[in-house]
């Protein structure tokens, strides 16, 4: 399979070796990557994976979360595939790796049933297509909390707040009154006083009922309520500073800013429902009554809405979300909005059973999409391939060696590759490669490059040796098998980028 | 490069190179006393077996007597077993020739998604012709849930496809139960004793057991002949045309010396083998985890397979690992997608919960009853002389000893925008 010459160089490999004080590093990944906006699911939110750095834990594709061992960032210029499907989208580069089902041609799989049947693997996303299956794990560690502390300390010249219990259970009522929050409170903070206020329409008598209820009950503070008949709304005031500054510590301020703390996320499925009917009392619907029965969630918060999935998913509910531009109606503006859909037939009666609302659908409907114990499987909607010219980022994560996005379970490929250079000036005054050494993670072909590119490397002036191709090296090497041939491009990759390194180093000092 | 001598000990005695080989599995050398017993069937009882003539009735006798022979060792009766090309035909013609006999009955067909190709190909290929077929879950330790295959069973179930011994993680699924289900539902169970045959026991009649692949290159017998058991009474469409060869199931004509081989090798095999293999195994496993850090232990510690072992090395990719050993005349193979034509791991290390990278880095060694505990030493030397240099190499190597074991979690908002 292997050319002599390829393997005199696995089994005698030239300058695999650190050097200590080298004066450019280049570390490069498998040359599989994402746009550097693409979001990841990282421990309580989803950030861009250009944000996300070494030993940061980021969601794999078993509902665990995982170390981020190495961060890599390089220059691409190709194509990027975009994948979409019900929960989002995601763009890759074409060689990325994604848990997903290729569904075979022919009637057997046109139902779910038959595609239950298929094995999942990891595919490159090049050889996907509209309508076959992608994984998206359910977030794994439960766990559950029986009382909460009310940490943040009362203010020194606070003398009007009553003062509250230290403790508080968190139950049911407790998670119904987070979920009102989360869609309809907001924190007023003005000099005098620092209170929680919740905005209501004048007919969500029963939201303001239950609020009233919770309050006595779990604070015993009453709440004041104000009508304005103009507006149709109604404020419901909870009047106490150290629970505003312990919700503003829980959830952050401000509509747009809304998110989830991470225990809450951890608490058993079961306890999340009476969060899910606080939330979608606030800001849900449910229509059943309509041709095609739905139901949505509106926010403006991108962490809630990404955090709402996951516990949606938990519930075996698929939601599907679309982010809505800012846009002006009536003369009001409204800010970008993100929408969560959930219109198929048995998410929607898993729903309706946590929201208490009655339906009873007797007609048939086709499932798209399913659930198992770790995954739910729905399928790629649409696939697009366009050009890029920029920076694309990839991770190495620990054990899993994959990692969560808002839609896709995506895979890092093994092979890693350090190149280090020792640089000095020549007799005429140019620079050359004085040493180098490469450290490598891969199979023969990929250490036979590594240990190839330092003999064409070394000796030569950084104006030449950035020429050095990969096709220079797969001829030194006297060809490589056709699927190794991805291999010598690391090593290529890889000595550009410590001459950046020290380029960018040198140019610092 | 030198060849191994005809002594039977399968390896040079040379004190600098040997030439160990731990790939059983794939094939096995073929055992003295069987060429010997080949022999005489090229050059002198050269007849074809269906020849009326003495030359033929000679060839014939031999054949049914290694037919006896090899339906003694699973309890059947002589007329219940064919001969075939090996494995891969005897599975072909088991479940092909069970699908297609029972058409208008149904199209469900249960199987494990631990199968051999010869099994799962076979399965993919009816699944394109509209057979519906279920995969089985396998544990960790890659055994199957006997409550699951009674789940699965519906009225249109025709047939109940299991591999037996496992080729690459070596679980040896319990038949028993299976078989018992499958005759309480009257559903033929097909199993793939490729590996496990002569290992473990085989009893046709105290296991249900309809149906039967056997091959007898992986236990000292001659490549390229095989056999299948099929019960009496089984409803079975031959997949090749020709004469009545083989109970009119399998037409051709027999591969004499090849068939007496096989009845040689199943003759001469010994429990008492199997017992020595399995004490190496042990050994060896233990001796690999202990001594190398940061090992597994792939498929189950109990009822596996007398001479499949099969560790993971992490942070070291299977097929360097390979040729390295190689290079030191140790033969071994490996789940790494690296060595595989489509980039893609085993099937059978993912499903039993194998993430693909780590699958990467893994290695089989099968042992025979050739194997020397001196080999497996030798072996061991140079293993961990190999995952050394291999990991000397790899960058990921040395973050793993200082920075992977310190606590994992940490918040990171006081880095943002750096």
């Amino acid at each position: 399979m292997y050319s002599e010459k390829v393997m005199e160089h696995f089994k005698n490999p030239h300058n695999l070796r650190e050097i200590k004080d080298a004066d450019g590093i280049g570390k490069i990944g498998n040359p599989t990557c994402l746009l550097p906006s693409e979001k990841l699911h990282k421990n309580s939110e989803c950030i861009a994976i250009s944000r996300l750095k070494k030993n940061k834990m980021v969601l794999s594709h078993t509902g665990n979360y995982e170390k981020v061992i190495e961060a890599y960032s390089r220059k691409y210029n190709g194509e990027i595939i975009r994948l979409k499907n019900k929960i989002g989208s995601v763009n890759i580069t074409p060689e990325h790796l994604v848990y997903s089902i290729k569904v075979p041609k022919g009637d057997m799989f046109k139902r779910n049933f038959g595609k239950k049947t298929l094995t999942p693997t990891w595919h490159h996303a090049q050889d996907l297509k509209k309508g076959d299956i992608v994984l998206y794990p359910i977030l794994k560690k439960e766990e559950d909390i029986k009382f909460l502390e009310i940490d943040t300390p009362k203010p020194k010249y606070d003398f009007r707040s009553k003062n509250i219990h230290k403790k508080v259970k968190l139950d049911s009522d407790l998670l119904r009154l987070f979920g009102y929050f989360l869609s309809e409170g907001n924190i007023q903070e003005k000099p005098s006083k620092t209170y929680i206020s919740f905005s209501l329409n004048l007919n969500e008598k029963n939201i303001s009922d239950d609020i009233h209820h919770i309050s006595t009950k779990l604070f015993n503070i009453e709440v004041k309520i104000k009508e304005i008949p103009k507006r149709k709304t109604m404020r419901v005031y909870l009047y106490n500073a150290q629970l505003a500054r312990w919700f503003k510590s829980l959830f952050g301020n401000g509509a747009e800013n809304k998110k989830l703390p991470d225990f809450i996320m951890r608490l058993p499925t079961e306890k999340q429902k009476a969060l899910i009917f606080g939330l979608w009392k606030g800001d849900g619907y449910v229509n059943i009554d309509r041709h095609g029965p739905r139901a949505g969630y509106a926010t403006i918060s991108y962490q809630l809405a990404q955090q709402i999935k996951m516990l949606l998913l938990r519930q075996n509910i698929v939601p599907s979300i679309y982010a809505e531009r800012a846009k002006k109606i009536n003369g009001v503006s409204h800010k970008k909005a993100y929408r969560i859909h959930i219109g198929q037939r048995e998410s929607l009666k898993r729903l309706c059973r946590i929201l208490n609302v009655k339906y009873n659908p007797t007609s048939y409907e086709s499932i798209r999409s399913w659930f198992d114990k770790n995954f739910l499987y729905t399928p790629i909607t649409n696939k697009e391939i366009f050009k890029y010219d920029g920076i694309v980022n990839n991770l190495e994560v620990a054990n899993t060696h994959s990692f969560v996005s808002e839609s896709f379970c995506l895979h890092n490929c093994g092979d890693v590759m350090w190149v280090y250079i020792k640089v000095e000036k020549n007799k005429e005054g140019k620079e050359y490669i004085k040493d180098i050494g490469v450290k490598t993670f891969g199979c023969v072909a990929a250490i036979a490059t590594s240990s190839m590119i330092t003999e064409l490397a070394k000796g030569k002036t950084l104006e030449e040796a950035k020429k050095i191709t990969r096709d220079d090296i797969k001829d030194a090497l006297d060809g490589l098998p056709l699927i190794k041939v991805h291999c010598s491009n690391l090593s290529a990759d890889g000595l550009k980028k410590a001459i950046e390194d020290y380029e960018t180093k040198k140019g610092k000092r | 490069m030198k060849l191994s001598n005809d002594s039977g000990e399968g390896l040079e005695n040379s004190k600098n190179f040997q030439k160990i080989y731990l790939d059983n599995s794939a094939t096995t050398m073929v055992d003295k006393e069987v060429a010997k017993a080949m022999q005489p069937y090229f050059t002198k009882i050269y007849g074809n077996a269906s020849s009326l003539h003495q030359f033929g009735q000679e060839a014939k006798r031999a054949l049914e007597q290694s037919r006896e022979i090899i339906a003694k060792s699973i309890n059947a009766d002589p007329k219940e077993i064919i001969f075939t090309s090996g494995g891969t035909e005897s599975d072909n013609l088991a479940i092909k020739g069970i699908a297609y006999a029972n058409k208008e009955k149904g199209n469900h067909i249960i199987t494990t998604k631990i199968e051999h190709h010869a099994v799962e190909h076979t399965c993919k290929s009816l699944e394109k012709e509209g057979f519906k077929i279920t995969y089985l879950d396998v544990d960790k330790e890659g055994f199957i849930n006997p409550d699951q295959l009674k789940k699965e069973i519906t009225d249109k179930t025709i047939l109940v496809t299991i591999i037996h011994g496992n080729n690459e993680i070596g679980a040896i699924q319990d038949i028993e139960p299976i078989g018992t289900i499958c005759k309480e539902h009257n559903i033929p169970l097909h199993i793939d004793a490729v590996q496990s045959f002569t290992k473990t026991e085989i009893d046709v009649k105290k296991q249900n057991i309809t149906l039967s692949s056997f091959s007898a290159h992986k236990l000292h017998g001659p490549k390229g002949i095989g056999a299948l058991y099929i019960k009496k009474g089984t409803k079975l469409n031959k997949l090749i045309e020709g004469g009545a060869h083989e109970f009119n199931l399998r037409p051709g004509t027999e591969n004499i010396p090849g068939i007496v081989g096989f009845a040689k090798a199943v003759e001469i095999a010994k429990q008492e083998d199997c017992k020595k293999i399995a004490e190496l195994r042990d050994y060896f496993i233990e001796k690999v985890l202990k001594e190398i850090p940061e090992t597994k232990l792939n498929g189950p510690t109990k009822d596996r397979l007398c001479n499949n072992i099969n560790i993971t090395f992490k942070f070291i990719e299977g097929e360097a690992l390979l040729i390295k050993l190689d290079d030191k005349g140790i033969a071994v193979s490996t789940g790494s997608a690296c060595s595989s034509k489509d980039l893609r791991p085993s099937h059978v290390l993912t499903a039993i919960g194998l993430h693909p990278a780590v699958a990467h880095g893994s290695i089989r060694f099968t042992l025979s009853k050739y194997t020397t505990k001196e080999e497996l030493d030798y072996t061991l030397t140079h293993l961990k002389k190999a995952v050394k240099e291999l990991r000397e190499l790899s960058p990921l190597w040395g973050q793993s000893e200082e920075e992977l074991t310190k606590a994992a979690y940490e918040d990171d908002h006081e880095h943002e925008g750096e």
